[in-house]
């Protein structure tokens, strides 16, 4: 609720150049307490610790599964992509090169595991109804916080490019540089891909055609 | 129950089957019966080339039954059930007990029957303890490497 919350402020209230805030995210470097605090829980983990991984699925599973609902725009699509993530992660994080890093890793997996299933639903022909059924229903959840209702829908009408990378910077809040690995785009792409959300969101949000 | 409670309760069940230590030992334990009998049985068939053909054909076919399941174990640890740190080091003392126990065995048979197969089976078991005995210095490695880190990022 915390990052939400200081999301609205980002979006709403402050209008500073966007560059002045991309410099302020790149500065969570290997030092911060964040990043140590996950390279610990990592590493207990790659040791084998039981405890370890429950305190990585009770700090991890809810900015996963909010990220991967974003993307699909149902929950039960994103229930079923969280336990794909997290089998991978359980599979996989024995072998973590960089533990410092396991943010942008966690998300990495997330990501790929959604754009398989994104590219097997696109590659599926529609052939009857009972398969346009499934396709996940537009309507915001009526579970969302009413006081950010309107932010939420906002970022959901968002082209999957824009919602994807402001869901990453600003409600994950990985760096540019952190971002630009995990898409495998540069770090110029990322910040004009924030520059339209930024404006696209400003126009729907206040309502400016301009 | 909220979608999201709901598949945080999922995901911890999956943790709990997809974490159990005892099925990755099963593992590692099928990998070293497997690895041990088909040493047995190659030994015996190449050491013996005038046996009939029958014979020969049984001998290559449970040949293939235990590379099949050493290849099974192997792909289960590296893909199903990987080892974590801690199980690398127990692994690695399981390797170690079993390949010792083989090696005493089949010195013991080479000793007393002295046939062309029992040293050769001596000389294979001697194989597979010094990797037994590598894996498990690596596995300390790493382990400790882990177990230091741990400590210097400790609050």
């Amino acid at each position: 609720m915390g990052t939400r919350l200081k999301t609205a402020s980002l979006f709403l209230v402050r209008r500073e150049p966007l560059s002045s805030r991309c410099d302020s995210f790149s500065v969570n470097t290997d030092s911060s307490p964040e990043v140590r605090a996950d390279e610990l829980l990592a590493i207990r983990c790659q040791l084998g610790e039981r405890d370890a991984f429950d305190a990585l699925i009770a700090r991890w599973h809810e900015p996963i599964w909010r990220y991967l609902r974003r993307l699909t725009d149902s929950d039960d699509a994103a229930a079923d992509l969280a336990q794909d993530t997290w089998l991978k992660v359980l599979r996989g994080i024995a072998t973590l090169r960089e533990p410092a890093s396991l943010r942008a890793w966690l998300f990495g997996i997330a990501r790929r595991v959604a754009m398989d299933r994104l590219r097997r639903q696109y590659a599926r022909p529609l052939e009857n109804d009972a398969m346009i059924e499934d396709i996940p229903a537009q309507a915001a959840d009526a579970d969302l916080e009413r006081d950010l209702a309107a932010l939420d829908t906002g970022v959901d009408s968002l082209p999957l490019r824009e919602r994807e990378t402001v869901s990453l910077f600003y409600l994950r809040e990985l760096t540019i540089e952190q971002i630009a690995g995990l898409l495998g785009v540069p770090a110029g792409t990322v910040k004009s891909r924030l520059f339209r959300a930024r404006n696209l969101l400003r126009k729907r949000l206040t309502g400016d055609r301009t | 129950m909220s979608p999201q409670i709901k598949s945080l309760h999922d995901v911890r069940k999956l943790a709990g089957s997809e974490l159990s230590l005892k099925s990755r030992l099963g593992y590692v334990a099928l990998l070293l019966v497997a690895a041990g009998v088909t040493v047995v049985i190659a030994s015996l068939w190449i050491t013996e080339p005038s046996l009939p053909l029958y014979t020969q054909a049984a001998f290559g076919a449970m040949n293939l039954i235990g590379v099949s399941w050493v290849a099974l174990s192997i792909w289960a640890l590296v893909a199903r059930r990987p080892l974590f740190a801690r199980d690398r080091v127990i692994a690695g003392g399981m390797a170690v007990a079993f390949t010792s126990l083989f090696l005493a065995g089949s010195f013991a048979a080479a000793i007393m029957a002295g046939s062309e197969t029992a040293y050769a089976v001596m000389a294979l078991a001697g194989m597979m303890f010094a990797m037994a005995i590598k894996v498990q210095a690596r596995a300390r490695r790493r382990f400790n490497e882990l177990s230091a880190r741990r400590a210097e990022l400790e609050p």
